[in-house]
């Protein structure tokens, strides 16, 4: 079982009227998720507000004790708990999809997601979009969410093409959540250790601070104190953007001991 | 309040304001603002919201597809005299005299996230990557573990978390008094395949060095773990 400390907050920024962005941390679930809408007028809070309320909505319904029959539908590379994200995460864009739909005004509303959810002693991570998820682990920063932009999938496949795209592909998204019925999120199975530091955003963190900076902050500020610096970093920067973060951070990790042995430690813990 | 020059075959037809919290809707339909009488026209094609922080052109799903400079665009936030092509016909978006402009692309940078058409990004990638299929296969590469020692054959990294160890339910199992339940994993992760130790005395060992938390796997790596060796090799 993994002990978490975690801490998310959402900010408008320095120059948006609104906030597009959404973000929800279930340290019950172990679930936490951060949403950047895109659309005209209201349409971008509506696209992400849906995609976070379905996500903890759908996770919540197998908490311990409730009842619920397990997927048909699954993707045998993956964990039972991957699986049931995956479904969420497809749920989710349906439910924009079908809000986007049903309104003139929202049509063309779409959202990004990314998400962390804990197994056991591993931790799921999976993204739709270009908003990233970042994992410290022994001081070093890496990106495992994959950004799906219109650059970032030229760069993987030709580097050397890539170099001479716009600079407008940069956001330019391949895929979003609600443009179209059905999405490729890319899921990723990882183990946890102690001391490892998970970083969700939207691209108003990223896009004003560099990862390196973002791997300082949160390594040497507490989850709650770091979002704080992170987002004046962003605003002090220009804040061109809505910014989001969380910061979960793995305290430590128990091992179920069973017998009198684990009866003991549990007692002590 | 910027305007809307609707042009076919070089000659102006119309002009529209675009009103700040205002939609403009265009089409073939009558009950469309700008409509166009043309059968490579949607009923309902597009519409352009005109918002706080700029003025937003979104394709309504139709059939042909709504284009701003050429590029297919789902929505797509206009600047001075961006050209919107629409079946046959142009509309030209510009700002009036001496009227503010909204920044966005024309600063350097583009802080607007939009989507691509799915067929558009396959033309662009068709267009810039020289042998697409190949670099595609490549991309999508599995790892594989082939036995040297304590085991036969070869095993596909098809899953995301592999487990190693003398548990029954791990993935591969390995016998060895000093192993763990679960010795190791095997995480598949964007940079590529990731070794973890996870418990037990004795640790894994990559290329004969023990594997303390984790490491990235390169190809020919030698993986030692209790009475296996295996070697990494990517498909």
């Amino acid at each position: 079982m993994v002990v978490i400390e975690s801490s998310g907050i959402t900010d408008v920024g320095r120059k948006r009227k609104g906030n597009e962005d959404a973000l929800f941390l279930d340290n019950d679930q172990k679930l936490y998720v951060v949403s950047d809408g895109m659309g005209g007028h209201k349409a971008g809070e509506v696209a992400s507000e849906i995609v976070v309320e379905t996500l903890r909505d759908y996770i919540k319904r197998f908490k311990k004790g409730n009842d619920v029959e397990e997927l048909v539908d699954s993707d045998e590379t993956l964990s039972k708990k991957a699986n049931r994200l995956l479904s969420g995460i497809h749920l989710a864009n349906k439910g924009v999809w079908k809000v986007s739909n049903s309104n003139e005004s929202y049509s063309g509303m779409g959202a990004t997601v990314s998400t962390v959810y804990f197994d056991d002693k591993t931790f799921i991570s999976a993204n739709v979009g270009d908003s990233p998820i970042f994992l410290v682990h022994n001081e070093n920063i890496e990106l495992i969410s994959v950004p799906h932009t219109v650059l970032a999938e030229h760069e993987a496949l030709n580097p050397e093409g890539a170099k001479s795209l716009g600079k407008e592909y940069a956001h330019m998204l391949t895929q979003a959540m609600g443009i179209g019925e059905t999405v490729k999120p890319d899921i990723f199975e990882t183990p946890c250790f102690k001391g490892d530091i998970l970083v969700i955003s939207s691209d108003g963190l990223t896009d004003m601070v560099s990862p390196e900076e973002i791997g300082d902050v949160v390594i040497s500020e507490r989850p709650e104190k770091a979002c704080r610096s992170l987002v004046d970093l962003a605003n002090d920067r220009g804040g061109k953007d809505n910014i989001t973060v969380i910061v979960i951070k793995i305290k430590k990790i128990t091992k179920k001991k069973g017998g009198l042995l684990g009866l003991i430690s549990r007692i002590f813990n | 309040m910027p305007i809307l020059t609707l042009k076919f075959k070089d000659s102006n037809i119309g002009e529209y304001d675009i009103k700040e919290g205002q939609s403009l809707t265009i089409g073939r339909l009558d009950k469309n603002d700008i409509v166009i009488e043309n059968l490579a026209v949607s009923g309902r094609h597009a519409k352009i919201d005109g918002m706080d922080d700029g003025y937003l052109i979104t394709d309504l799903k139709s059939k042909n597809g709504s284009f701003v400079n050429d590029l297919q665009i789902s929505s797509h936030w206009l600047e001075n005299n961006d050209v919107i092509k629409i079946g046959k016909h142009i509309l030209i978006f510009a700002y009036k005299e001496g009227e503010k402009h909204f920044e966005s692309a024309a600063s350097g940078t583009m802080d607007q996230t939009m989507v691509m058409d799915t067929a558009a990004h396959k033309d662009l990638l068709a267009k810039s990557v020289p042998d697409l299929d190949t670099a595609m296969k490549k991309k999508e590469s599995i790892g594989i573990l082939s036995f040297l020692s304590g085991g036969e054959g070869e095993i596909e990294l098809t899953k995301k978390l592999i487990k190693i160890g003398k548990d029954s339910s791990s993935d591969i199992v390995v016998g060895g008094m000093m192993v763990g339940k679960t010795a190791a994993t095997i995480s598949k992760r964007p940079q590529g395949y990731h070794l973890s130790y996870v418990e037990g005395m004795s640790k894994p060992k990559v290329n004969n060095e023990a594997v303390k938390e984790s490491v990235l796997l390169k190809e020919f790596d030698i993986i030692e773990i209790g009475s296996v060796k295996m070697e990494f090799i990517l498909k």
